[in-house]
């Protein structure tokens, strides 16, 4: 089974891409080995629901936007190694989620040590060119929606039963 | 008569009035802050440090604190607390419908659930002259209930709760560490820890049991709050004049099944803190002095009585007495009232040493006096404007976001425990059959899960510090349990008599209306003051328990909470040279608070910009 999502915070413009992407993968139709689900609800929250979820997911898929130093608009894959920092910055991405920030670093880290991440964790990731405040997305990160779409697609695949 | 410092006295028939003969009643004259010695001692003196923790962790938002620390003397000098963010409710709130309040405003905060949203509903309420039916009193007071046992497990084991663990306890005084390890808890027949070291070592974050329990225990009052609300955090369901949530027995009953599994874990976490609290001061009864102030404490109360709230500033002090938590003003450890009226008559904002501009210098005010006839300060919330004025920081002149609340001038603190306070000692709390408050204590009475039934009794401290802040709040997960099950009785009752409705036909007023929510957060105090004209908001300002706990220094030369708390604790821990130093004793005062700033700053910035790097993913790209 196949848990995809997007992170982000709302109205952020290109930051918001992973929140709206989700929104608009909701609605889609997916295969039956496919699950789409809101994960912008708190790392302890969605640890807590993984935790106690029927499901046991072999792989998750997450949309989300971060600056670093790529061309805007770079569409890239990969996969997380699964590499955790130090206890203290654990210990602080815990404190940070519970008294409230939503990020995917937090999400990353929190679930990967308290031991719900699927083993498969891979990463659909733009490039920003506009992280202002804003409702619509800089034409450049617009015009790869479809695009990053079909690569979470394409990924979900590669996990489809045999 | 409850005010020392203010100008207004009570008649006979307790009607409010300034007092004659005072030409400008509410004048002062602000007092320099002095720092000539201070600066001196610390460029002359190797052993006063000057300590900047910026941010201070496991706190919900950004906070900073600044202290001069005399390493020799092994005290605090110097004290300044910091709310380094702007945001901007007061000022988005301007101009909007003023049923936008109760969704903009629970923004405030992502830990509280929706006391927001809720002080909103009861200033519209009392605005619009509606108040909700019993079905949907109950309702809300339900929902606030379970949102504090989610509040309080966080703060007493993942955000204080690591300032006693084993790890940090063995660093910092490992004397402590080896007493600890060989004491016996004597309540472990209880909790299941049998030495003072076990308790500690299920403190450690991240491996701890305690940690992780709390962790997990978060989840269940949250369950039961999104049965009820919908969602958690931010609820849309909480409506002016009730609730828009269809409710059945059934939600109610998955709802008490959630109680009865917080029950037991309750009974265990209480005896736990006491023995916690116990060893420290027979370790060392230095640490009574450990975050101690005065104990001067306020509270709006909360927890409505179905029959007596009617939302009317003329009754607020009937109906604020009838709730099931007392309001009440504590100075020196003395109740000196529970009228809500009086409290609200006591309210003053002061922004001397704060990033905005003083809001009366044209001298008027918008009101001289409150909906019954009482006299109102200029420096109260519905006299306020927020007028931003970044500057740069100086200890001397303006150095936070957070502005300075004081009631009758006085430095009071707000908190769970503040709460439990002043329903102990008011002893109004209405009949029932789990809980008493009798004038010094509150009798609680948990019935039989899978543990026994257990009476237990939070008593007002002879003294008042950090321990006695975490200790009360773990009784307050008692407190809040046990109105939580009372109020399901009650639902039920009301189900059983057919009355099921939960909410009040409304329309926006048009002409002016004035409006205050005297609620509460999981933190405590908690009111929205508001002004509206033509069916728009012209005026809305929130004072949460932070603004009051994080404040800076008052024009009268008085610090804020944290900062007399600090100047007052000992240095207790271990250390050889001042590079040794961490600060725990000050950061265990300052995290006794439960310091959330999110909701303290309630400013908008200009930027719309929420700040947050994203570096350090070690990611393998593969393209």
């Amino acid at each position: 089974m196949v848990l995809v999502s997007g992170i982000g915070y709302s109205n952020m413009r290109d930051m918001s891409f992973g929140r709206v992407l989700y929104g608009e993968m909701a609605v889609m139709t997916w295969p039956e080995h496919v699950h789409v689900e809101d994960l912008n609800f708190g790392p302890v929250m969605i640890y807590q629901w993984l935790d106690e979820s029927p499901v046991k997911y072999d792989k998750l898929i997450l949309v989300s936007a971060a600056q670093r130093g790529r061309k805007p608009g770079t569409l890239e894959v990969y996969h997380w190694d699964g590499e955790l920092p130090g206890e203290d910055r654990i210990q602080a991405c815990i404190e940070e989620a519970i008294t409230g920030v939503i990020s995917f670093e937090n999400l990353l880290i929190v679930c990967k040590h308290l031991g719900v991440l699927p083993a498969d964790v891979t990463i659909v990731e733009i490039e920003p060119q506009d992280t202002e405040y804003g409702l619509e997305f800089s034409p450049t990160v617009a015009a790869k929606v479809d695009e990053a779409i079909q690569m979470v697609r394409s990924e979900a695949m590669k996990a489809a039963p045999k | 008569m409850c005010f020392k410092n203010l100008p207004v006295e009570f008649d006979a028939r307790g009607v409010a009035h300034l007092k004659g003969g005072v030409v400008d009643p509410y004048a002062y004259k602000p007092r320099e802050i002095k720092r000539e010695k201070l600066e001196e001692l610390l460029a002359r003196n190797g052993h006063i440090k000057d300590v900047s923790i910026s941010p201070v962790t496991r706190v919900a938002g950004a906070l900073s604190f600044h202290a001069v620390a005399d390493l020799q003397a092994r005290t605090f000098l110097e004290a300044n607390s910091i709310a380094t963010i702007f945001r901007g409710y007061e000022v988005i709130l301007k101009g909007r419908d003023p049923r936008d309040a109760i969704y903009i405003s629970s923004r405030a905060c992502g830990v509280c659930g929706g006391v927001h949203s809720t002080a909103a509903c009861e200033a519209i309420e009392m605005a619009f002259g509606i108040s909700p039916p019993p079905l949907g009193t109950v309702l809300r007071n339900l929902a606030l209930s379970l949102d504090f046992l989610y509040d309080h497990p966080l703060h007493l084991f993942l955000l204080a709760g690591p300032d006693y663990s084993q790890v940090v306890v063995e660093a910092t005084t490992p004397a402590m560490w080896e007493k600890a390890k060989v004491t016996e808890a004597p309540n472990a027949d209880i909790h299941q820890y049998k030495t003072i070291g076990d308790i500690m070592k299920g403190l450690n974050p991240l491996s701890g049991k305690l940690y992780l329990d709390g962790l997990k225990m978060t989840r269940t009052p949250r369950e039961a709050y999104s049965v009820l609300f919908g969602k958690y955090p931010h609820p849309q369901t909480v409506v002016p004049g009730g609730m828009s949530s269809t409710v059945t027995i059934t939600d109610f009953n998955e709802t008490y099944t959630r109680l009865q599994k917080m029950i037991d874990w309750t009974k265990r976490m209480i005896f736990l803190w006491d023995d916690l609290t116990e060893f420290f001061y027979d370790y060392n009864p230095e640490y009574k002095k450990v975050g101690a102030r005065p104990a001067n404490l306020i509270d709006l109360g909360m927890w409505d009585d179905e029959n007596a709230y009617d939302a009317t500033y003329a009754r607020c002090s009937e109906w604020g007495e009838a709730r099931w938590a007392t309001p009440g003003v504590v100075i020196d450890g003395s109740l000196v009232t529970t009228k809500l009226q009086q409290i609200n008559l006591g309210l003053e904002e002061f922004v001397e040493h704060s990033y905005y501009e003083s809001w009366n210098g044209n001298g008027q005010q918008r009101y001289a006096n409150d909906p019954s006839g009482a006299p109102l300060s200029p420096n109260h919330p519905w006299n306020k404007e927020t007028m931003p004025k970044p500057s740069k920081e100086s200890w001397k002149d303006r150095y936070t976001w957070d502005t300075a609340p004081r009631w009758d001038r006085q430095v009071v603190e707000a908190g769970a425990y503040a709460r439990i306070w002043t329903t102990a000692a008011a002893g109004l709390m209405p009949k029932n059959e789990f809980m008493k408050a009798t004038g010094t204590s509150l009798k609680m009475h948990l019935p039989k899960t899978m543990l026994r039934q257990m009476d237990v009794e939070w008593k007002i401290p002879a003294v008042w510090n950090a321990f006695e802040r975490n200790r009360a709040r773990a009784y307050c997960m008692a407190y809040n349990l046990m109105v939580g099950y009372s109020m399901v009785l009650k639902a039920f009752d009301l189900l059983r008599k057919g009355e099921d409705r939960v909410s009040t036909k409304f329309e926006v007023p048009q002409n002016e209306r004035i409006g205050v929510g005297f609620w509460g957060a999981g933190r405590g105090y908690l009111s929205h003051h508001l002004v509206l004209e033509k069916g728009a908001i012209t005026n809305y300002q929130i004072v949460t328990p932070s603004t009051f706990n994080a404040s800076p220094k008052d024009p009268f030369g008085n610090p804020g909470p944290y900062e007399e708390a600090v100047l007052n604790t000992p240095i207790l821990e271990d250390f050889d040279k001042p590079s040794d130093f961490t600060g725990v004793d000050m950061l265990r005062t300052i995290r006794s608070f439960d310091p959330c700033m999110p909701c303290t700053t309630h400013i908008y910035g200009g930027q719309r910009e929420i700040v947050r790097e994203v570096n350090t993913c070690a990611c393998a790209a593969e393209g």
